[in-house]
């Protein structure tokens, strides 16, 4: 495993509620569950400083929708769907044993 | 959702008729014949007469909502779900487009819906720019033309209504001023936006705007939550907004994803300061909550205090009084259109959420089951307007939408030449907040300059490149629609939709 990934302290994949509010590279992240895997988005959005651990994962895992205004992002990405020009910062996330590894997506060319 | 198929002759028996315009507060029958009104009250019934049974329903005429989003960047795909399928049967879209962008606005709506459409529109050339956008920079005033305002108000005067005004953003009061200027000159209201939430720091205008209304001129989102307000900081009402209703300042609600807080609306009712008009500022990013539907506003308005009559009338006569239609609605005096609304006064605890998703308990909602619009019924779908194909703007990026399959050969010559004129153009989103107007201007006039050489009709122009980008049909002004797509797929897609008619044609 590359140095890039960094651990995701407070979140275990099996029993943590997802999603859950953490703490990433000194970051605040909302960790989703996403079919059989996991991801990670900026927890809050400057649009009205919206938490987005109140998001709804869409698109067949493929987006999410801020809870409050709707505003809908490409989880690949960040890419604003139906607010181009807008973009939210999204984690990869792995799992590890009994924990879960993230790296920003875009942040080291590897997306 | 289903319509009746003709408008034949309809009495709407045993109903609560509510009718400020006149008076009216009784049980009553409402005769409709001809697609008109005929009579309220007892009386000869044709032999053909439908009867449609009203007991325990309230009758009134056909709502009207002064501020939705139909068009553009915060528009739906089906402008009547927000309408005529929610009860309401006139709607006014606040500020999609702008005087440069009118003439898309008109033809692709105009006489297109069931739902009666009007248009405010942004003092800025090309319209609302959207939620992406911070709306208040000045330079996007760009040019103004004077001539071309006042010759679509003597062309258009029946479908436009106001100058909608940002009061708020960079460039101080100047913006605003221009605005109501341009409304006297051209003779219809100024309707003001106030409140502020995109600069950091705010630069409030309220206050100005509020000064420079005048009789007839209409401030929406009344009781918003944002810098800017009407209440000051021990939460009493500024002097300036009573001044402007002692003027004859209509004020509105402009319910809004942003723009409506308990807070405010409680401590201003407190102090007697109620609106004049009901409305709803319905658009894709508040149809999911917390606005739903202009009737849940009415609701959040009982709550607060209004009485049964004062909801109605707030969303009947007051605003077609405001807005100069009510020789033809909002109210249901013999002769009129049969512009109707019926519905109940649920009984039983709902949740009311403001935009800050604060919660108050009402006893009592209002539910429209049946409207009618020049007599033809239409049962009440208020769901509809929230399902994701109606205000879920994406494009179709990985597959051309099914509907491009119906485009004809002329608008795929089209498309063709549009992609060909594009292709030396350059243009990027370097920004979520500040928008490159002039590029998305730029792609305006090209899109016109090839559409002008095709000899193509606007309407078909605009939908050849709506259908190849978007499975709904939505719209918006062409300008800001290319802009928004990244270049090299946009002119990838054209080239795509263009080509599949060399296809078909070689076949």
């Amino acid at each position: 495993m590359s140095d890039d990934w960094i651990l995701i302290d407070g979140v275990h994949p099996d029993t943590s509620n997802f999603p859950v509010r953490a703490e990433f590279g000194g970051e605040k992240v909302v960790v989703l569950r996403v079919g059989d895997g996991y991801r990670a988005v900026q927890r809050y959005f400057l649009h009205q400083n919206t938490d987005f651990s109140r998001g709804l994962v869409v698109g067949d895992g493929a987006m999410i929708r801020c809870g409050l205004h709707a505003y809908t992002f490409k989880l690949a990405d960040g890419n604003g769907v139906n607010c181009p020009g807008y973009r939210i910062e999204v984690y990869e996330v792995i799992r590890e044993g009994e924990r879960l590894m993230g790296r920003k997506v875009g942040a080291t060319g590897h997306t | 959702m289903a319509a009746s198929e003709k408008s034949g002759p309809t009495l709407i028996k045993g109903g609560h008729v509510l009718d400020p315009a006149q008076g009216i507060d009784k049980i009553a029958d409402v005769l409709i014949e001809d697609g008109r009104i005929s009579r309220i009250g007892d009386g000869p019934v044709p032999a053909d007469a439908e009867i449609v049974e009203a007991t325990h329903h309230h009758v009134s005429p056909g709502f009207i909502d002064v501020h939705i989003h139909a068009y553009g960047t915060l528009g739906f795909a089906d402008p009547d779900s927000l309408g005529i399928w929610q009860g309401v049967t006139s709607f006014v879209e606040a500020g999609g487009p702008g005087i440069g962008t009118f003439d898309e606005f008109l033809a692709l709506l105009a006489g297109r819906t069931v739902t009666d459409l009007y248009a405010g529109l942004w003092l800025r050339p090309m319209g609302l720019i959207g939620v992406n956008y911070i709306e208040g920079d000045a330079r996007s005033l760009m040019e103004i033309s004077i001539a071309k305002w006042m010759d679509a108000v003597a062309d258009h005067g029946d479908v436009l209504k106001y100058v909608k005004i940002g009061a708020f953003g960079r460039y101080g009061t100047g913006p605003l001023k221009i605005g109501k200027g341009l409304s006297e000159i051209l003779g219809i209201p100024a309707y003001f936006h106030i409140g502020e939430f995109q600069e950091v720091p705010p630069q409030i205008t309220t206050a100005e705007a509020f000064r420079v209304a005048g009789a007839g001129d209409m401030i929406t989102h009344l009781y918003h939550g944002n810098p800017g307000g009407l209440l000051d900081d021990d939460g009493n009402v500024f002097d300036f907004v009573r001044d402007a209703v002692a003027r004859g300042v209509l004020l509105d609600v402009g319910f809004g994803g942003y723009n409506f807080s308990w807070r405010v609306a409680e401590r201003a009712f407190a102090q007697d300061l109620v609106p004049h008009l009901i409305s709803s500022d319905l658009q894709q990013h508040n149809v999911t909550g917390p606005v739903y539907s202009l009737a849940n506003v009415m609701s959040v308005m009982l709550h607060l205090g209004l009485t049964l009559n004062e909801v109605i009338e707030r969303v009947t006569i007051a605003p077609a009084r405001a807005i100069s239609i009510e020789d033809r609605a909002g109210s249901l005096r013999p002769g009129m259109p049969a512009d109707v609304t019926v519905f109940r006064v649920d009984d039983g605890e709902v949740e009311l959420s403001d935009c800050q998703l604060v919660k108050r308990t009402a006893n009592r909602t209002i539910v429209p089951v049946m409207a009618f619009k020049n007599g033809v019924r239409y049962e009440t779908d208020l769901a509809g307007c929230r399902d994701e194909k109606n205000w879920f703007w994406h494009v179709s990026e990985d597959a051309v939408p099914a509907r491009a399959a119906g485009l004809d050969a002329r608008q795929r010559e089209f498309l063709a030449a549009l992609a060909k004129r594009l292709e030396p153009e350059t243009w990027r989103i370097e920004s979520a907040e500040r928008l490159d107007i002039y590029a998305a201007i730029n792609l305006q006039d090209l899109f016109h300059e090839v559409r002008a050489h095709a000899g193509l009709p606007l309407r078909d122009a605009l939908e050849a490149v709506y259908a190849s980008f978007l499975a709904s049909p939505f719209t918006m002004q062409i300008g800001l629609f290319l802009f928004r797509l990244d270049k090299d797929f946009a002119i990838e897609r054209l080239r795509a939709v263009a080509g599949a008619s060399e296809a078909v044609a070689a076949e």
